[in-house]
C-alpha cells in the first residue's frame, strides 16, 4: 500500500511539473518578444519589409545625428514597390544588414554623408561587377584621397526609388538615357548648364537618346579623369565612335570622314601616333575637342561657335598660331576630302601626280630594262671579236674599231 | 649639273692612259652636297611620310623624337638650300661672263638621239647614238633633280612656314604643298633609284662625279662627239696643247 502511495505522488507530481511548464511557457509566448525571438534565431534577409515598415513608413520619422543633421528614416512604401528593388524583392536588410534586432544598434555614424558611405559597399554582394568597376574610377580615387562628398553608388541611384534602367539585354533604355545628365547635374551642375546648350544637350534634352550624353564619353561606373593626355590622345576615337557611323551620321546629314582626314592632317597623324606608342605622353596638337569644344560643342554652322564661320575658326587656330592670318585656315582642309569644288589645289595635283608616276617613271624602268637586256645579250654575242683578236692591233687608236665591233 | 666644259688645257694626261677632265672639283662637291643632304632629306622624310611602319613609330613616338627628325631634315634642308642658291648664283655669274657652256640644255638631238637609243634597244639599230658631252639620258637626270628640288625646296618651306607664307598666299597652298612635297620626294627617290642608279652603277661602273676624270675610251664610247670635238680642237691649236698635267 504505502509502495502504491509513492509511485501515485511521483507520478502526479511530474504530471504537475509538465503540465505547468507546458502552461508557463504558453503563457510567457507575448506578441512582442515573439518578433525579438524571431529576429535572433533567423539570418537578417528574412526579415519581411513589413516588419522594417511598420515603424519606417510613418511620415516625419527621423533621427538626429551627432552633426547635428536630421537622418530622415522615412521609406516611402509605393515608391520602394516600384523600384527595382523592391518589385525584385529585395529585401531592406539585405542592404542593411547591419540591423540585426530590435532596438537597432547604436549608430556610430557622425553626419549624413558618413551614413551613406557606411553602407555603399553593400552593392556589391549583388552589383559586384558594375562595383569593381566603381573601384577604378575618378570618383574612387577622390574617395580615397579624403573627399568625402566624390559620388558613391547611391549619390546616383537612390537605392529605394531607382527603377530598371536596362532592358533584358543590357542596354540602357531610352527613357533613362534622357535622365543621365540630370543626375551627374546634382554634383556637376556648371557643366551640366553648358552642356544643356550644346548640340548634344539640346538635342537631348528635346527627348533625342542619339545624341551622347554623359555616360558616352566618360564612361559609367569606371569614369576615367578626362583631364589625363590618356583621356586626350583617345579623344579622337571617341568622338569617332558616333562621329563614324554611317546610320547614325546620316540621319542628320553629317560627314562620317570626320576621323581619316584627321588623321591624315597634320593635326591628327602625330596625335593618333602617340596614342598608339604611348598614350599618356601629352602634346600640343589640338584633338578634336580643342576646337570643336566638349560640353559646348555647337553646330558647325553656329553664328557664335561653329567652326564653318570663317572669324570662329581662325579665332580657334590663332589660339595656337597667334600669327595666324584670315587665309591661314584654309591650311586645314576642315575634314573635306579635296575636290574640284573644295581645295582644287590638292585635288589637282594628286590627279597631276596619279598620271605623272605611271607615265613617267614606268617608261623609264621600261627603257633601263630594256637598256639592260641589250647589253646582256651583247655580251653573250662576244665570241665575234675573237677572230679580230687573232691579229691584235696593240696600238690606242684601234681599239674604238675593237669596241664598236662588240656591238655589232 | 651645268658648269665649264672641259678645256683641252685641263686635260689629264699620264705616261699611259689619257684622262679627261670630266666635272670640276666645285661641280664634285655640289654633287657630294646634294648627295648628302638629299640622302638625309630621304631618311629623316620617310618616316614622316610612312607612319603606319613600326619603324616610323619607334622613331616618331615622343614628341621629342618628332622634333629632332625634324629638326635633322630641316637643318639638311638649308644645306641644300643653300647648294641649290649657290649653284643658281654660279650659272647666273658664267651667264653674265657669257662662260655658261650650255651643254645641259635640251635641243632637238636629243629628241633624235632619244629616238636612235629606242631603234637601238629594239634591235632595229645596230650601234648607240653618238653623244656629245651630255647625252640625253643624263640631261633628264639633271633637270628631272632639279625640277624635283624646285618643287620640293618652295614646298617644303611653305609647310615650314605655313603662318607667313598664308600672308600673302591663299591657305590652300600648304596642305597642296603637303601633298606635293611627300609625293614629289618619292618620285625623285624611285627616278634616283630606278634611271640614275642604273646608269652609273649598273650600266657601267661610272665614278667620273667622284674622280672628276673619265679615260679616253669611255670618251670615246660615251661620249664620241665631244671626244671628237675636243681632239680635233687639240690638233687645230696643237702649239696651245703644251700644258700638260
Amino acid at each position: 500500500m504505502k509502495r502504491l502511495r509513492t509511485v501515485l505522488f511521483v507520478t502526479g507530481l511530474v504530471i504537475c511539473i509538465v503540465s505547468f511548464g507546458f502552461a508557463f511557457s504558453e503563457a510567457s509566448a507575448g506578441p512582442g518578444q515573439r518578433v525579438e525571438a524571431a529576429v535572433q534565431s533567423f539570418a537578417p534577409s528574412q526579415v519581411e519589409d513589413s516588419v522594417c515598415l511598420a515603424c519606417h513608413n510613418k511620415d516625419g520619422f527621423s533621427v538626429k545625428l551627432d552633426s547635428g543633421e536630421t537622418l530622415s528614416l522615412t521609406i516611402n512604401t509605393d515608391a520602394y514597390k516600384q523600384s527595382t528593388h523592391g518589385s525584385n524583392d529585395v529585401t531592406c536588410v539585405t542592404c542593411h544588414s547591419d540591423i540585426d534586432g530590435f532596438p537597432h544598434p547604436k549608430r556610430t555614424t557622425e553626419t549624413l554623408r558618413d551614413v551613406k558611405l557606411k553602407y555603399y559597399t553593400s552593392c556589391q554582394q549583388c552589383h559586384a561587377k558594375q562595383f569593381t568597376q566603381t573601384l577604378d574610377s575618378v570618383h574612387q580615387k577622390s574617395l580615397a584621397a579624403g573627399n568625402k562628398n566624390a559620388a558613391v553608388c547611391a549619390d546616383c541611384h537612390n537605392p529605394h526609388t531607382q527603377k530598371k534602367i536596362i532592358d533584358d539585354l543590357g542596354t540602357l533604355l531610352p527613357y533613362a538615357r534622357l535622365q543621365i545628365p540630370e543626375t551627374c547635374a546634382k554634383c556637376h551642375s556648371a557643366i551640366y548648364y553648358t552642356y544643356k546648350e550644346s548640340v548634344h544637350g539640346k538635342a537631348l534634352t528635346e527627348g533625342n537618346p542619339d545624341v551622347p550624353t554623359c555616360i558616352d564619353c566618360h564612361g559609367v561606373h569606371n569614369i576615367q579623369d578626362p583631364t589625363t593626355a590618356t583621356f586626350r590622345n583617345s579623344t579622337p576615337y571617341l568622338c569617332a565612335k558616333c562621329h563614324t557611323n554611317d546610320a547614325l551620321m546620316y540621319k542628320y546629314g553629317l560627314s562620317t570622314q570626320v576621323l581619316n582626314t584627321y588623321v591624315a592632317d597634320f593635326h591628327g597623324t602625330t596625335v593618333v601616333l602617340f596614342d598608339k606608342t604611348f598614350p599618356d605622353q601629352p602634346t600640343n596638337k589640338p584633338v578634336c575637342t580643342d576646337c570643336h569644344g566638349f560640353h559646348d560643342v555647337a553646330r558647325v554652322d553656329d553664328p557664335k561657335k561653329g567652326l564653318s564661320v570663317r572669324e570662329n575658326l581662325l579665332a580657334r587656330c590663332q589660339k595656337c598660331h597667334p600669327d595666324a592670318t584670315a587665309n591661314f585656315p584654309d591650311s586645314w582642309l576642315s575634314h573635306y576630302i579635296p575636290s574640284p569644288d573644295k581645295y582644287p589645289m590638292v585635288y589637282y595635283i594628286n590627279l597631276f601626280y596619279k598620271f605623272f608616276i605611271p607615265a613617267v617613271l614606268i617608261p623609264m624602268l621600261i627603257l633601263v630594262v630594256m637598256d639592260f637586256g641589250r647589253m646582256m645579250i651583247n655580251r653573250f654575242r662576244k665570241p665575234k671579236p675573237v677572230e679580230v683578236k687573232k691579229h691584235p692591233v696593240k696600238t690606242k687608236k684601234s681599239k674604238p674599231a675593237d669596241e664598236e665591233s662588240r656591238h655589232d | 649639273m651645268s658648269g665649264k666644259r672641259t678645256n683641252p688645257s685641263q686635260t689629264a694626261r699620264f705616261a699611259q692612259e689619257r684622262l679627261f677632265l670630266r666635272f670640276t672639283l666645285r661641280q664634285r662637291w655640289e654633287h657630294a652636297i646634294l648627295l648628302l643632304s638629299g640622302l638625309v632629306l630621304l631618311l629623316t622624310g620617310l618616316p614622316q611620310k610612312y607612319r603606319e611602319f613600326s619603324l616610323s613609330q619607334d622613331l616618331l613616338s615622343t614628341p621629342d623624337r618628332v622634333n629632332l627628325i625634324r629638326q635633322i631634315h630641316h637643318i639638311a634642308a638649308i644645306i641644300l638650300a643653300l647648294e641649290v642658291v649657290y649653284h643658281i648664283v654660279r650659272i647666273i655669274v658664267l651667264l653674265v661672263r657669257r662662260k655658261l657652256p650650255g651643254d645641259l640644255l635640251p635641243t632637238w638631238q636629243d629628241v633624235r638621239d632619244a629616238g636612235q637609243m629606242l631603234r637601238y634597244l629594239l634591235f632595229l639599230r645596230k650601234d648607240k647614238p653618238k653623244f656629245g658631252r651630255y647625252n640625253f639620258e643624263q640631261k633628264v637626270t639633271y633637270w628631272f633633280v632639279f625640277f624635283s628640288i624646285a618643287i620640293m625646296g618652295i614646298s617644303g618651306f611653305i609647310i615650314w612656314f605655313p603662318v607667313q607664307f598664308t600672308q600673302f598666299l591663299p591657305g590652300g597652298v600648304v596642305p597642296a604643298s603637303k601633298l606635293a612635297h611627300s609625293t614629289e620626294s618619292m618620285v625623285l627617290a624611285i627616278f634616283i633609284i630606278i634611271w640614275h642608279v642604273y646608269h652609273v652603277h649598273i650600266e657601267r661602273m661610272n665614278l667620273s662625279m667622284f674622280t672628276g676624270r673619265v679615260s679616253e675610251d669611255e670618251m670615246r664610247e660615251f661620249h664620241a662627239k665631244e671626244y671628237d670635238r675636243l681632239v680635233a680642237g687639240e690638233t687645230s691649236s696643237s702649239a696651245q696643247t703644251g700644258e700638260e698635267k
